[in-house]
C-alpha cells in the first residue's frame, strides 16, 4: 500500500544555493580560458553599434524607398492597415518563436550536471529571466522607434511614446510566454495567444485587398494610438512579471531542454550561414508531432509515377506548406496595393517563397546520396521527378496573382515563373556547404568565397530574375 | 506501512496520433532491481524519460516514495539520479571538475568522487576534457555522475552500451551493491547476461 500522494516543494538541507552553484561553475570554468567581462561587453558593444549601425541605414533607405516615385502611390489608409497586420502576424509569429524557445532554457550540460541537482530552480533562472525581460523590453522598443520611423514619424515624443509601447509589449509577452512555458499541457491559452493576432492579421489583409480592389481603400485613422498601446501594455506587463516570478519554480525539465535544442541549432545555423541546420530540426519536431500515418499502397505504374505519388502524399501530410503557399497570394495582392511600383518585383519574391514550400521530396532526396542508390534510377532522374510538384505550383501561384501585375511583354511572365522554378530548383539541390577555400573580407567579417556561392545557389538566380522584371517588365 | 520507492500508475505518451506508452503502470519497492523490456520502438526510452521528468507524460502520474514526482520539486531530484542517452557535458570541463560540480551541487563533498573515479577506471582521463573521452569513457563519465550523490532511485537506459567486458562485470557488481544499499534501480537493457545477473522484475512494454 503507498501512502497519500502529496507534492513537496523545499529545497532538502545541505543543498548550497543556486547562486553558490553557480559561482563553482564559473570559477571552474574560468580556470581553462580567458574570457574576461570586459571582453564580452566589449563584443557586445560592437554587436549593438553594429546593428543599430546597419539598422539605421536600412530604415533610412526603407523610408526614401518608401516614398520614391518607383514604388508608386498607394491609399493613405492602404499602407497603414498593413503595416498594422504585418504588426500583428509579426507578434503571432514571435510568440511561436518564444514558445518554441522557452523562452527560458538551459543548455544540455548544464541540465546535466547542475539542474538536475535540488538547487531551487526560481534563483537558478531568475537572473536568465531578469536578462531576457530587459532585452525583450529593450529589442521591442527599438523596434517601436523603427517603425515609427518607418512610418514617417520624426517627432521626438512621437518616437518616445513608440518606443515606449514597443517596451511594454515586449516585456509582457516574454513574461507571459514564461507563465506559458511553466504551465502544465492541455492548457489552451498559450496556442489561441499565438493564434489570435495571425487571425486578426489575416481578417485585416484581407479586408484591405478587398476594399482596395473594388476601388476605395480603408480611411487611415487620424492618430496613432502608441499612447493607448503603452496604457495597455503596461498593467500587462507588470501583472505578467508577477505571474512569471511566480510560476519560475514550475518551469520544468522537459521545456528548458527542448528550447535549448533550437536555441543550439539556430546558433549554429548563424555561426555557419546554413539555415538548412536549423531547417532540419523543425521538419523533425514537425513530423514528431505527426506520428503515425495512414499509409497506403502506390498507384501501379513505373517507378517514377510511385515518386510521384509520394512527393503528392508528402505535402498532403504537410497542409501548412500548402497554407503557406496560398497565404503569399494574399500577401502578393496586400503588396501590390501597398507597393504598386514593385509589384512584379514582390511577384518573383513572393513566387520563389512560396515554391520553396513546396520543395521538400527534392531536398530530400538531393541531401541523400543513400537515399538516392536506394531509390535506384539517375540522379538527375530522380531531381526532375521531384521538381514536378514545386514546377505545377509555381504555375498555378503564378496565374492567380496575374492581376495584381501589370502585363509585360508576352514571353515575360512564363520565362519569370520557369525562372523562379530554376531558382528553387537550385536551391533545393544544394549541396552540403563546404567551408573550404578562399575567404574574403567583409563588412560582416571573413567569410569563405565558396560560402558565399553556395548560400547564394538559388538566391542569386533570383536577383537576376528581380533585376529582369524591374527593367522589362 | 511499506511504501514504494517508485510507483508509475496509468502512463501514456503519444506522438501525434502514434501511441508509444499505453497505460504503464509498476511499483518498484526499495532495494529492488527492475528491467524494461520490450522490443526497439517500444517505448522504454521514452518511458524513463516521462519516468525522470525529462519528458511529459498525456496522462499517469509518478510517485517516488509515495510522493508525486514533479521534476521542479527539489526533493524529487535529491532522491532521482539518472543517466539518460541525453547527458551533455561541460567542453571546457575535465572529467574529475564535472564529477566534483554534481557532488557540490547536492550538497554533498569531493569525498566520493576519487573513489568514483578509481572505480570506473576514469583515473588516468581525470583530468582530460570530454572531447578527448572515447564513447565507453563519456559512458563510465555519465555513469559516475549518479554514484558522486546521494540517490534512492536509480534510473539508467541501457548502462552496459559502449562498455567493454570489464566495464559490464563492473557494472553488474556495482548494480548489485546498489540493491544492497537500499536503492531502487529502474533500467533499460538488452543484455541478458546482465539482466540475468541483476534484475529482480521484469516490466513487459509494447507486448
Amino acid at each position: 500500500m503507498t501512502a497519500t500522494p502529496a507534492t513537496i516543494a523545499d529545497t532538502p538541507a545541505g543543498v548550497p544555493t543556486a547562486r553558490q552553484v553557480r559561482t563553482h561553475l564559473r570559477k571552474a570554468r574560468s580556470r581553462h580560458h580567458d574570457h574576461s567581462l570586459g571582453e564580452v561587453l566589449g563584443d557586445a558593444y560592437v554587436m549593438v553599434l553594429f546593428v543599430g549601425m546597419y539598422g539605421w541605414f536600412a530604415i533610412s533607405a526603407s523610408r526614401d524607398l518608401l516614398d520614391s516615385p518607383t514604388v508608386g502611390q498607394a491609399e493613405p489608409g492602404v499602407r497603414w492597415w498593413l503595416a498594422v497586420a504585418a504588426l500583428l502576424a509579426g507578434a503571432g509569429l514571435a510568440w511561436r518563436g518564444l514558445r518554441a524557445l522557452g523562452p527560458l532554457l538551459v543548455t544540455p550540460a548544464t541540465q546535466s550536471w547542475a539542474t538536475s541537482a535540488p538547487v531551487d530552480r526560481r534563483a537558478w533562472l531568475a537572473p536568465r529571466f531578469v536578462l531576457l525581460l530587459v532585452g525583450a523590453a529593450a529589442g521591442t522598443a527599438a523596434l517601436g522607434v523603427a517603425v515609427a520611423a518607418l512610418g514617417g514619424v520624426s517627432d521626438p515624443a512621437a518616437l518616445g511614446w513608440a518606443s515606449a509601447a514597443g517596451a511594454g509589449w515586449g516585456a509582457a509577452a516574454l513574461a507571459l510566454s514564461v507563465v506559458a512555458q511553466s504551465s502544465r499541457s492541455g492548457h489552451r491559452w498559450p496556442s489561441l495567444a499565438g493564434a489570435a493576432p495571425m487571425a486578426a492579421a489575416a481578417v485585416i489583409t484581407a479586408l484591405v485587398v478587398l476594399v482596395g480592389r473594388l476601388g476605395d481603400g480603408l480611411p487611415r485613422p487620424a492618430a496613432t494610438p502608441t499612447v493607448v498601446l503603452f496604457a495597455v501594455a503596461v498593467p500587462l506587463a507588470v501583472v505578467g512579471t508577477i505571474l512569471a516570478v511566480r510560476a519560475l519554480p514550475r518551469v520544468d525539465r522537459a521545456t528548458l531542454t527542448t528550447g535549448a535544442q533550437f536555441a543550439n541549432a539556430a546558433a549554429t545555423a548563424t555561426i555557419l550561414l546554413d539555415p538548412s541546420l536549423l531547417a532540419s530540426l523543425v521538419e523533425s519536431r514537425r513530423w514528431r508531432r505527426i506520428g503515425r500515418v495512414y499509409s497506403r499502397r502506390f498507384r501501379p505504374g513505373p517507378g517514377w509515377w510511385a515518386l510521384l505519388q509520394a512527393d503528392v502524399r508528402r505535402l498532403r501530410r504537410h497542409p501548412s506548406a500548402v497554407l503557406i503557399w496560398a497565404t503569399l497570394i494574399g500577401v502578393q495582392y496586400a503588396a501590390a496595393l501597398a507597393l504598386p511600383g514593385l509589384a512584379g518585383a514582390a511577384q518573383v519574391v513572393f513566387a520563389y517563397l512560396a515554391v520553396d514550400r513546396l520543395t521538400g521530396g527534392l531536398r530530400a532526396v538531393s541531401r541523400s546520396p543513400g537515399l538516392r542508390r536506394a531509390l535506384g534510377g539517375s540522379d538527375n532522374l530522380l531531381r526532375g521527378i521531384h521538381v514536378v510538384v514545386p514546377a505545377v505550383g509555381a504555375g498555378l501561384w503564378w496565374l492567380l496573382t496575374l492581376p495584381t501585375v501589370d502585363p509585360g511583354p508576352a514571353w515575360l511572365a512564363p520565362t519569370l515563373a520557369l525562372g523562379v522554378v530554376a531558382a528553387a530548383f537550385r536551391a533545393g539541390t544544394r549541396p552540403p556547404i563546404n567551408y573550404g577555400g578562399a575567404t574574403v573580407n567583409t563588412p560582416f567579417g571573413m567569410i569563405p568565397v565558396d560560402l558565399l556561392r553556395q548560400g547564394s545557389r538559388g538566391p542569386a538566380l533570383l536577383a537576376v530574375l528581380v533585376l529582369v522584371q524591374l527593367f522589362l517588365g | 506501512m511499506i511504501v514504494d520507492a517508485l510507483s508509475v500508475r496509468g502512463l501514456s505518451r503519444n506522438f501525434g496520433n502514434l501511441v508509444v506508452l499505453d497505460d504503464v503502470s509498476f511499483t518498484l519497492p526499495a532495494g529492488r532491481i527492475a528491467v524494461v523490456l520490450g522490443p526497439n520502438g517500444s517505448g522504454k526510452t521514452t518511458l524513463l524519460r516521462c519516468v525522470v521528468g525529462a519528458d511529459r507524460p498525456d496522462s499517469g502520474e509518478v510517485l517516488v516514495q509515495g510522493r508525486r514526482a514533479d521534476e521542479t520539486d527539489p526533493q524529487v531530484r535529491a532522491l532521482v539520479a539518472a543517466a539518460l542517452d541525453d547527458i551533455d557535458f561541460f567542453p571546457d570541463l575535465s572529467v574529475v571538475e564535472h564529477l566534483e560540480l554534481v557532488a557540490y551541487a547536492h550538497g554533498g563533498d569531493a569525498e566520493p568522487v576519487e573513489e568514483v573515479l578509481a572505480e570506473l577506471g576514469l583515473e588516468p582521463a581525470r583530468d582530460q576534457l570530454p572531447v578527448t573521452l572515447s564513447s565507453g569513457q563519456r559512458r563510465r563519465l555519465a555513469l559516475a555522475s549518479c554514484f558522486v550523490r546521494p540517490r534512492r532511485v536509480l534510473i539508467l537506459d541501457e548502462p552496459e552500451q559502449r562498455l567493454d567486458v570489464r566495464g559490464r562485470q563492473w557494472l553488474a557488481d556495482r548494480l548489485l551493491r546498489e540493491r544492497a544499499a537500499g536503492t531502487a534501480v529502474l533500467l533499460a537493457s538488452h543484455d541478458p547476461e546482465l539482466i540475468d545477473a541483476v534484475v529482480d522484475e521484469r516490466i513487459e512494454i509494447g507486448k
